[in-house]
């Protein structure tokens, strides 16, 4: 298991717009909101979390689109499936090595751009922890989508697994709300950990299936 | 044995050949019930004492909405039997339920955004039932767009199968939306463990209305499915005598 992870995060590591480019166009879109309309500092704390939440929604999506589209095109998703290698050690691989490489430190833009919004310094690790865990759901859920259009365009893989995040944004919002109010943040966060957990243990079966019928 | 089963009864032609048999009978009594149902609500069941005549319009939303549900939850119990059992009509059921989803689940949006108007000021609110079932409508479209971006058909039902499996996890959220979080929408007026909290004289139309909308759902679902199966298997010799 512990191959399969150095294996991706080297493959991540060289790929430097895969993991470099979700990242600039997060804090591009953050930068950009705040300019696009005119409100004032007050408005702005209001709404900024949102900005937050959508941005993290979208960027999940894009930094997962290739996930899988380039092993598949060059032949080597074909090769492990022939090798009858575990398919599931290779998608949960290459999920959370994207959580680690792009999840969190997404995670850690949206919360330093919170802190410049008006959120105190003490509440910051609690939006990086709410964050972090968002990402992981949502890597695992696109990664789903991108598995099922993987060589149709992602066009397909957000129309096919946009529906299925919803429910993790909803979690994220009632999260940040927590936050914001002061109060239920261990309650939420364990809740938001928990489907997690269940999401990271249960989709890398599902996507393996998927990437398994495409190879059929 | 229970494979065995489902795989002498659930052969496309079968399925063609029984339903058949009672097409017409469902039809039937589908819009004998929801002529029954409607003319009974709409004309002779008491208004309401705080909604007045606004009300009637549950005799076609609400069998909408729990058809709605019901078509994704029937979608995926065929996409179980397809993945694990590898039956070919489960797919076809689902690749023909999912247009009759869509509309289904667009008459229960339209027909509550009608009643909202006289009963919250508003065509549209982003409550948790309303925005739930919104999403349940994008993923009918979504499986319809997935199956038709594949040539290959056996591969497209598969991926399809996946995907209404997953999406399952939707359908509890839309039913528990109204006891989740604090929303406009009402919760549900009846309830399999609870009873149900509306008059009698308005449940018996509703519960007629519902069951036609049942048998006239299973009557368009045949229909669609009928067709789609004939195309499918449009080089087998068995189908040439629909031709």
């Amino acid at each position: 298991m512990i191959n399969f992870f150095s294996l991706e995060a080297f493959k991540l590591r060289h790929k430097l717009r895969a993991w470099l480019g979700p990242l600039l166009i997060m804090i591009l879109v953050l930068i950009a909101f705040p300019l696009s309309i005119d409100i004032s500092q007050y408005d702005l704390n209001k709404f900024y979390f949102s900005v937050i939440v959508v941005s993290l929604l979208m960027i999940s999506f894009l930094a997962t689109e290739s996930i899988f589209s380039e092993d598949y095109e060059d032949g080597s998703l074909e090769q492990i499936h022939l090798e009858e290698k575990d398919f599931y050690k290779i998608t949960l691989a290459k999920i959370l090595v994207h959580v680690f490489f792009i999840g969190i430190p997404m995670a850690l833009i949206g919360s330093i751009f919170s802190f410049a919004n008006g959120v105190s310094f003490a509440e910051v690790p609690k939006i990086f922890v709410i964050l972090s865990i968002s990402t992981l759901i949502l890597f695992n859920v696109f990664a789903f989508g991108s598995a099922l259009s993987i060589n149709k365009g992602s066009m397909l893989g957000v129309v096919a697994s946009l529906p299925l995040a919803l429910p993790a944004i909803v979690l994220l919002g009632r999260g940040v709300r927590t936050v914001q109010y002061g109060q239920g943040f261990f309650e939420v966060s364990v809740l938001m950990a928990g489907v997690a957990l269940i999401v990271t243990a249960l989709m890398p079966i599902i996507i393996s299936a998927t990437l398994k019928t495409h190879l059929e | 044995m229970l494979t065995s089963f489902i795989h002498r009864f659930s052969s496309p032609k079968s399925f063609v050949e029984v339903t058949a048999l009672f097409f017409p009978y469902v039809m039937f009594l589908g819009f004998l019930c929801l002529a029954l149902g409607w003319i009974w609500g709409l004309a002779f069941a008491p208004e309401d004492a705080i909604q007045g005549n606004s009300y009637r319009i549950i005799f076609l939303h609400v069998p909408a909405s729990i058809m709605a549900q019901l078509i994704y939850f029937f979608m995926s119990i065929c996409a179980l039997m397809h993945l694990v059992w590898r039956v070919k009509l489960a797919a076809y059921l689902i690749k023909s339920a999912a247009p009759v989803g869509v509309l289904i689940t667009f008459i229960a949006l339209f027909s509550g955004s009608i009643w909202g108007i006289p009963t919250w000021g508003t065509w549209w609110q982003w409550d948790a039932r309303i925005t739930s079932t919104l999403i349940l409508f994008i993923m009918y479209l979504g499986i319809i767009t997935l199956h038709s971006s594949f040539s290959n058909a056996e591969k497209a039902d598969r991926l399809m199968s996946i995907l209404v499996v997953v999406g399952v996890v939707n359908i509890p959220i839309i039913k528990k939306s109204v006891d989740w979080w604090s929303t406009l929408h009402q919760p549900a007026s009846i309830s399999i463990s609870d009873g149900a909290s509306i008059d009698p004289s308005m449940l018996y139309p509703l519960t007629i209305s519902i069951l036609g909308m049942a048998l006239t759902m299973i009557a368009l679902g045949i229909l669609v499915s009928k067709f789609y199966i004939l195309t499918r298997e449009k080089n087998k010799k068995w189908v040439q005598s629909y031709v």
